[in-house]
């Protein structure tokens, strides 16, 4: 399969078996450059699996995927340099502090030393954690820690990032900033894929695919999904969408 | 492979280490207890041993023999009675380490030329030195008899005897320290570095950081350097402060060469390391990782010629010692120490060492993916 | 204190312990392992001591000589090197750990009734080994000499002397002076204390580490009823380790309990009580996992082997040490292990390390209770 040039990411028939398990069941899907794209789904319905084999953490068990023009099979580790990841836990270490976490990762993405400082000032200044840069990251309360992982994802400037459950545990406005500042960095060209079982969240995403136990439910954008999924009302929401595909699940099954 | 990466792994490790309060205590108070415990707790020396004393005869020749136990450093008569249950129960106590007992007529077989019997009852509790101390009983006789021989007969008594001059080597004054001491060294390291190195990449593993790792370019070599690195440092701080400690605190001599030293403790971390690395592919969580450590410096340090000597085991685990880089280390450190030998006479340990390091290290490298599968 | 909320705590214990295979095995496996390690590795004893003779004298009578010191069971002398190098080349490499050298004219000086040396040179760098092997060494030359003696006053015509002493020499306690007498009972402690105390270390530490503490806080449990249903499981798994330990040396090393069997389990409750406490109280201090354990090493485990009086003498150490011993448990077990392995004594010898240890085992009880009270319970 040779991937289209203008789509980030470009997965067919991605399939992942933990023995009988199947977490993730031959889906396919594509994302745009620059395209703000939601990946909603329950818990366990398979969205952590399938972003953690495009960052090259699982390899898939059958199918075949393309990351930034990479193969995720056969060169995972070309694809690292292109990608930013957020994990579900902000896996920070909690010992550092957001200045010595964020240098770390500096060093670890091998950008060239006489352009820490003035990267290391941007990436406070834009997760506004310039005030805390030297306090320890286990002292500070969750939504701060929210931006420093965000931080160093973005810190070596990818061209996708991906953002496992970005905002669970995090307060409202946290969250509407968390979006805003998503918004900012699609418009600078930056694609970002994220997960989330957060309904309506996903209305700021420009695409959506819905996910149930490992099979795709719907793809689209928000307003069409839920134009064809609950026609009859006219307020749905994707909560709505989301709840009517289950019932239809249920009842083909 | 970029240093750059390894360097700032290396610094977080270090971060990390000396940031986290719960390390300290085996940073630095565990060498320290460990010197203090195996430089003044392990010894199986006789140094005194401790007489009771029961004399039914009272005559001169009974005083001379017990004058001549008297006169002998080592034994200290604490305790005399004429009642043998007062004696036996003494001994019961593990009050006194030998009862003496003299038989009522003791001077009349001695006057009669013949053999007077005299009881020695020993504590034999801890057997090898109880051994010990009956040996050094045995000999006073032997000098209590020649004494009184030489006053009982007017002939000479000097006889072709044979005088056994004996000499220690290496450790002169049969100091307990001089043994274990330097085997400490072995017992930090491979602490520190099994330990610590399992526990680093797991507990990257648990807290969720490990997956961070993995989605980054960072390549596996790297990442094990990273982790080990830190511990090298560590526990060759740790060598130095120890041998220092050793050398001007218990005078343990330093015959031999140090180099050859930080040598052998080099060979000796690639089987540290590689094994740590290799616990923590194989162990999920904190614990297991930490029991797993228990399991395999237990029967290493038993095995090893610590504590117990190699030679007494049954054949067929002195041929798995054979395993055992420790062995060999251990006889390293206790060669270079106390018998100031070389790489002449040490090369066949120290190819051992280098073999299984290489061994060790290379299957655990091996198991190590960038992969949580 | 509620029976149901105690068989609660214990019940969901016992699930904890079962389903974590290795801290099973490890509850399990260990005692076993150390039994059948010291039962059959582990020795202080020294037999066929790997000895070279360098002989410049070469009669028949040093033949003889170096025959009998081969054909006795501490010494295994068979190896004849040339000179005094090669012995050194032999002990440097500890090939040998003894080296035996008969000077020329050693018979001759013997027969004129001279002093006849006789160079001995052992490897210092064992201690241990090395008193064994001049204390061995020492005996068998007055052997020799005793039989010198006894030729001379023959050739004197003197043969009625005797020599006036002879030292009866009767072991007791350990009659067959062999170390695995002592050594297999005292690994009861080790393993009481490694079951008893490091593995529960690690228990009360891990609620602190996953957060089920805090919803043990808002529980209606008293401390005791927690403290009873946490040791409950763990009791009962020392006690049969205890029960295997006594069998296993019993069966496989003829290692005899000569006193009574009940007191013996007594002891070993109460033993595993003490060290159950400061396992808890290690944890709850701690909180930490990896800390517990390695306190828990610190100060339970350390002692029990070292300062105990189970392999190294307390008599040898540093005073200050010394009143150090008083306060570790296991020095107390030891003695009545000791008693009841060794000296087939009862409680009217050893009441005062019964004593202590029932002492111990409340204060324990105790302290754990007042820290967990503490922490909000």
């Amino acid at each position: 399969m040779t991937p289209s040039p203008t789509n980030a990411i470009e997965v067919a028939n991605l399939e992942k078996k933990f023995g009988d398990f199947t977490a993730v069941d031959r889906i396919s899907f594509s994302v745009t450059r620059g395209e703000i794209f939601g990946f909603l789904g329950a818990n366990g319905s398979g969205k952590s699996t399938t972003i953690r084999m495009l960052c090259g953490i699982l390899l898939p068990t059958a199918g075949e995927g393309f990351v930034a023009g990479h193969n995720i099979v056969t060169e995972p580790e070309a694809v690292k340099h292109s990608i930013g990841y957020m994990s579900q836990r902000f896996s920070l270490y909690e010992e550092l502090t957001p200045a010595e976490n964020i240098r770390f990762y500096l060093g670890i993405y091998t950008l060239p030393e006489d352009t820490w400082r003035e990267r290391m000032d941007w990436i406070l200044e834009i997760t506004r954690l310039k005030d805390m840069r030297d306090r320890r990251t286990r002292d500070l309360p969750p939504g701060w820690r929210q931006r420093l992982a965000l931080g160093c994802a973005l810190l070596h400037r990818p061209d996708i990032i991906f953002l496992d459950e970005p905002t669970s545990g995090v307060d409202p406005l946290t969250r509407r900033r968390f979006w805003e500042f998503i918004r900012s960095l699609a418009d600078e060209g930056v694609t970002v894929f994220v997960t989330t079982h957060y309904m309506d969240e996903a209305k700021n995403c420009e695409r959506i695919v819905m996910i149930n136990e490992g099979t795709i439910v719907a793809t689209g954008t928000p307003g069409d999904i839920i134009a064809r999924t609950v026609p009859e009302k006219t307020d749905a929401d994707l909560n709505d969408a989301f709840i009517r595909l289950m019932a239809r699940e249920d009842r083909i099954q | 492979m970029r240093r750059l990466r390894i360097r700032e792994l290396v610094r977080k490790e270090f971060i990390q280490l000396f940031r986290d309060k719960k390390n300290r205590p085996l940073l630095v108070i565990a060498p320290l207890v460990q010197l203090l415990v195996f430089g003044y707790v392990v010894s199986t020396d006789v140094r005194t041993v401790t007489v009771g004393l029961l004399d039914h005869a009272k005559t001169a020749e009974s005083r001379m023999l017990i004058d001549t136990f008297g006169a002998n450093r080592t034994f200290h008569i604490s305790y005399a009675t004429d009642n043998a249950r007062a004696l036996e129960s003494r001994l019961l106590k593990r009050e006194i380490d030998i009862a003496i007992k003299i038989p009522p007529d003791f001077t009349e077989h001695i006057r009669r030329g013949e053999t007077a019997d005299v009881q020695i009852l020993a504590d034999g509790s801890m057997s090898n030195m109880a051994t010990v101390r009956i040996a050094y009983a045995g000999a006073v006789i032997d000098r209590f008899n020649e004494r009184l021989m030489a006053e009982l007969y007017p002939m000479r008594m000097d006889y072709g005897r044979i005088d056994a001059r004996t000499r220690p080597w290496y450790n002169p004054n049969l100091y307990s320290q001089n043994y274990f001491v330097p085997g400490i060294v072995a017992f930090l390291i491979m602490i520190m570095t099994l330990l610590f190195t399992s526990m680093a990449v797991i507990k990257e593993k648990e807290r969720g950081t490990m997956e961070q790792l993995i989605v980054t370019p960072l390549q596996p070599s790297e990442l094990i350097l990273g982790k080990t690195i830190p511990y090298i440092i560590v526990s060759l701080a740790q060598m130095i402060a120890v041998t220092l400690f050793a050398i001007f605190w218990f005078n343990i001599p330093l015959a031999g060469n140090v180099f050859l030293l930080f040598l052998a403790i080099c060979l000796f971390l690639l089987s540290t390391l590689g094994m740590g690395l290799f616990i923590s592919t194989i162990s999920a969580t904190q614990q297991q990782a930490m029991m797993t450590t228990f399991f395999v410096i237990l029967p290493a340090f038993m095995f090893s010629g610590f504590v117990f000597p190699i030679a007494n085991m049954p054949q067929l685990i002195q041929w798995l010692t054979y395993l055992n880089p420790l062995r060999y280390f251990l006889l390293i450190i206790r060669g270079v120490f106390l018998k100031g030998v070389g790489l002449d006479m040490l090369w066949p340990q120290f190819s051992a060492l280098t073999m299984i390091g290489i061994v060790v290290f290379t299957a655990s490298v091996k198991r190590f993916h960038k992969r949580l599968d | 204190m509620k029976m149901l909320t105690i068989r609660a705590v214990a019940r969901k214990e016992f699930y904890h312990l079962i389903r974590d295979f290795r801290s099973l095995y490890l509850a399990f496996a260990i005692p076993l392992l150390l039994i059948l390690l010291f039962g059959y590795a582990l020795s202080l004893d020294v037999d066929n001591i790997s000895t070279v003779i360098v002989d410049f004298d070469r009669t028949g009578v040093s033949r003889d000589f170096i025959r009998r010191l081969d054909a006795s069971a501490y010494f295994d002398a068979h190896v004849h090197l040339r000179n005094a190098d090669e012995a050194s080349h032999y002990l440097d490499r500890g090939w040998a750990r003894m080296a035996v050298i008969i000077p020329p004219d050693w018979t001759n000086s013997l027969r004129a009734d001279r002093e006849a040396p006789l160079q001995i040179i052992v490897d210092g760098s064992d201690p241990n080994y090395a008193s064994l092997s001049l204390g061995y060494m020492t005996q068998f030359v007055g052997r020799e000499n005793r039989r010198l003696l006894a030729d001379f006053l023959n050739r004197k015509g003197r043969a009625s002397i005797n020599p006036p002493v002879a030292g009866q020499i009767r072991v007791w306690f350990n009659e067959d002076l062999e170390s695995k007498n002592f050594i297999v009972p005292g690994i009861i402690a080790i393993i009481i204390i490694i079951v008893g105390a490091m593995l529960t270390s690690l228990v009360i530490a891990r609620e602190y580490e996953n957060g089920t503490m805090e919803t043990i806080r808002s529980l209606p449990i008293r401390a005791g009823e927690l403290l009873a249903g946490k040791a409950i499981p763990y009791f009962m798994i020392a006690l049969i380790d205890v029960l295997v330990a006594v069998l296993m040396g019993q069966v496989l090393f003829s290692v005899t309990m000569k006193s009574s069997f009940w007191l013996l389990v007594t002891a070993s409750s109460l033993y595993i009580l003490v060290a159950l406490n400061l396992g808890f109280l290690i944890s709850i201090v701690t909180k930490s996992q990896l800390v517990a354990n390695q306190m828990a090493v610190l100060i339970t485990y350390l002692p029990s082997l070292l300062l105990s009086d189970f392999v190294f003498p307390i008599v040898n150490m540093p005073t200050v040490l010394q009143y150090v011993t008083y306060i570790v448990p296991a020095r107390y077990f030891i003695d009545i292990l000791n008693g009841l392995y060794l000296r087939n004594v009862g409680l009217d010898m050893l009441w005062p390390s019964y004593l202590v240890l029932i002492v111990m085992a409340v204060i324990f009880s105790l302290v754990t209770l007042v820290f967990l009270k503490r922490e909000g319970l």
